[in-house]
């Protein structure tokens, strides 16, 4: 049995998760000024270069490095695996993905090739390294949790959609953008959603969701079953794809539905939760809900309009469902990194991890990521709604940073000022 | 018989009700979360002493490990008894806020630590001492606070 996760030697240290919670809301406000500058015309069509663009930017450089910060805390928690050479590999997997993320943002806008190709090996690198090194931690794992089963499965999943990138770009690179560009442009950004962060979502959700807020668990079948039946809509939804079109909407309802019984699920557990407490992880949660119900509903009724609310779906469910998650997370493991990892070196006068955040500031960023997702949804009517949203959203990734920032000046001044190993109050006077 | 890692994660849950109970009569005032806060901390820490006096000594006395997984859970208890302490100390200050920052903090840590003792401890304890699983499940149902 693996024990490494039960040494504070053998953790992660902090700056492996911590590296990508700060990047990520810079990719928030890079992706933000894009849509600002953008024509709100090009963005209606998801196949436009800034879409494009603007979608990676929160996808791998927001949602991507959250998940990929997270995991590294997780897996040694949740699992009791640790990931071989932690340090070395967050960090190199981090400043590959960085750059490889920031040449295929400056490459495709400027239709550069050779950038193109930098961003082909930083992302695809990166992602391995990561991936891989997930992989060989998860092998040794004899507890199979449900939990373990999902953060598995949406490894595998995000494996595929690696590689289905790799292929995307090297589309641009040798500018060869046909039919199959397309079809698997579809795969790989349906499968990032629901097979990557949906299924390692709701398979997080199973642990946090009675544990943080002493709600009622998941029945049984929801946390054997549910991974597994979303797997196989997501398979027969590629073979319908690919082979039988017009069946294509049996298996989005077969996802759709159990998307939506998540969303309804975590309403429900969250409304008969035992701790009275309500704080903006909460509310996360509960926009979370929302938005997965309106976009996994949408998602469907797009299918009888030839697809033209699809960026309107990528907003419900990319914005709305799984960036409200991902920010309340960040939320909740920044500050209580911060404590754990500073009282674990001896340090007893520090702030508990309510005031290492500021409250006001992180209910101003809910509502202004929330009001700019309403706008953006809006901005399909109203194109003129898209610039003031865009100037909310990157505001509210401003203020994001600010939150993550100010926890870890905490822990910096506190290594610097050592306060518990101040004796003055002991002088003679 | 119930075997000692159900009764362990049992009694987890069992003290979360109680947490939950504490930080609900927190909630109205935190005069009214004295008794319920001491009844926490009361069940927490028979929860603590059912593993360090009994589990732990058992399981280090037939592995040999003393320094392993269960010194990390006793660093751990620690960490929890001081926050522990400072929940009392911001009931008698009557500061909600300080209050409430230091229960966060609590259940955090403790639910990752419930965590790792649930996946990975316990299977290894109850692997360990399956044949005296009865007489100790005996032992903490009947253990007396110190």
């Amino acid at each position: 049995m693996e024990l490494n996760g039960l040494s504070i030697d053998q953790a992660p240290p902090i700056s492996a998760p911590v590296r990508f919670f700060i990047t990520a809301p810079l990719f928030g406000i890079i992706a933000g000024l894009l849509i600002f500058f953008s024509d709100s015309a090009t963005l209606m069509s998801r196949f436009s270069v800034e879409s494009i663009v603007i979608a990676h930017a929160m996808t791998i450089g927001f949602l991507g490095f959250i998940m990929l910060g997270a995991l590294t805390q997780m897996l040694p928690v949740l699992v009791g695996a640790k990931m071989p050479n932690v340090a070395v590999v967050s960090k190199y997997s981090f400043y590959l993905l960085s750059f490889g993320l920031l040449f295929m943002i400056v490459g495709l806008l400027n239709h550069n090739s050779l950038l193109i190709s930098f961003a082909m090996f930083g992302l695809g690198s990166g992602f391995l390294l990561m991936i891989g090194s997930m992989g060989i931690a998860l092998k040794g794992v004899s507890n199979f949790t449900p939990t373990v089963k999902a953060i598995s499965t949406s490894l595998v999943f995000a494996s595929i959609i690696v590689l289905m990138g790799l292929f995307l770009l090297y589309s641009y690179v040798v500018d060869d953008i046909g039919e199959l560009h397309t079809i698997v442009a579809n795969i790989h950004s349906v499968w990032a959603a629901f097979g990557f962060a949906g299924i390692l979502i709701i398979g997080v959700a199973f642990q946090v969701l009675p544990m943080f807020y002493v709600a009622p668990k998941f029945k049984s079948f929801c946390k054997k079953r549910v991974v597994w039946l979303i797997s196989i809509g997501l398979v027969m939804w590629l073979f319908f794809t690919l082979f039988q079109e017009e069946w294509t909407l049996f298996a989005k309802l077969w996802i759709a539905t159990f998307f939506w019984a998540f969303a309804t699920t975590v309403w429900l557990k969250l409304s008969r939760r035992r701790r009275p407490i309500s704080d903006v992880t909460v509310w996360y949660w509960r926009s979370a809900s929302i938005f997965l119900t309106l976009g996994a509903f949408l998602w469907i009724f797009d299918e009888y309009f030839k697809h033209e609310y699809i960026v309107m779906v990528a907003i419900l469910i990319g914005g709305g469902f799984i960036m409200s998650i991902m920010v309340g997370m960040v939320y909740k493991v920044i500050p209580f990194l911060v404590w754990f990892h500073l009282n674990g070196m001896g340090y007893m006068s520090i702030p508990t991890m309510n005031e290492m955040t500021n409250k006001k500031l992180a209910y101003t960023q809910f509502a202004t990521f929330i009001g700019a997702l309403i706008g953006f949804v809006f901005a399909f009517y109203m194109p003129e709604l898209l610039q003031i949203s865009a100037l909310s959203f990157t505001f509210s990734m401003i203020l994001l940073e600010y939150n993550v920032i100010a926890p870890m000046l905490i822990y910096k001044k506190t290594l610097q000022t050592k306060p518990d190993f101040d004796m003055s109050a002991f002088a003679s006077k | 018989m119930i075997t000692i890692k159900d009764f362990l994660t049992a009694d987890h849950g069992r003290c979360d009700e109680y947490f939950a109970d504490m930080e609900a009569k927190a909630t109205e005032s935190l005069s009214n979360a004295k008794e319920a806060c001491e009844a926490f901390i009361n069940e927490t820490e028979k929860h603590f002493q059912m593993e360090e006096r009994v589990v732990f000594e058992e399981f280090e006395t037939k592995t040999g490990m003393t320094q392993g997984p269960t010194a990390m859970m006793r660093h751990e208890h620690t960490q929890m008894r001081g926050l522990m302490a400072q929940m009392l100390e911001a009931i008698a200050a009557d500061n909600k806020d300080k209050f409430f920052g230091t229960t966060e903090t609590f259940m955090i840590l403790q639910q990752q630590h419930n965590m790792k003792e649930e996946q990975m401890l316990y299977p290894m304890v109850q692997q360990h001492l399956e044949a005296e699983s009865e007489r100790i499940v005996e032992m903490i149902d009947s253990l007396v606070v110190e």
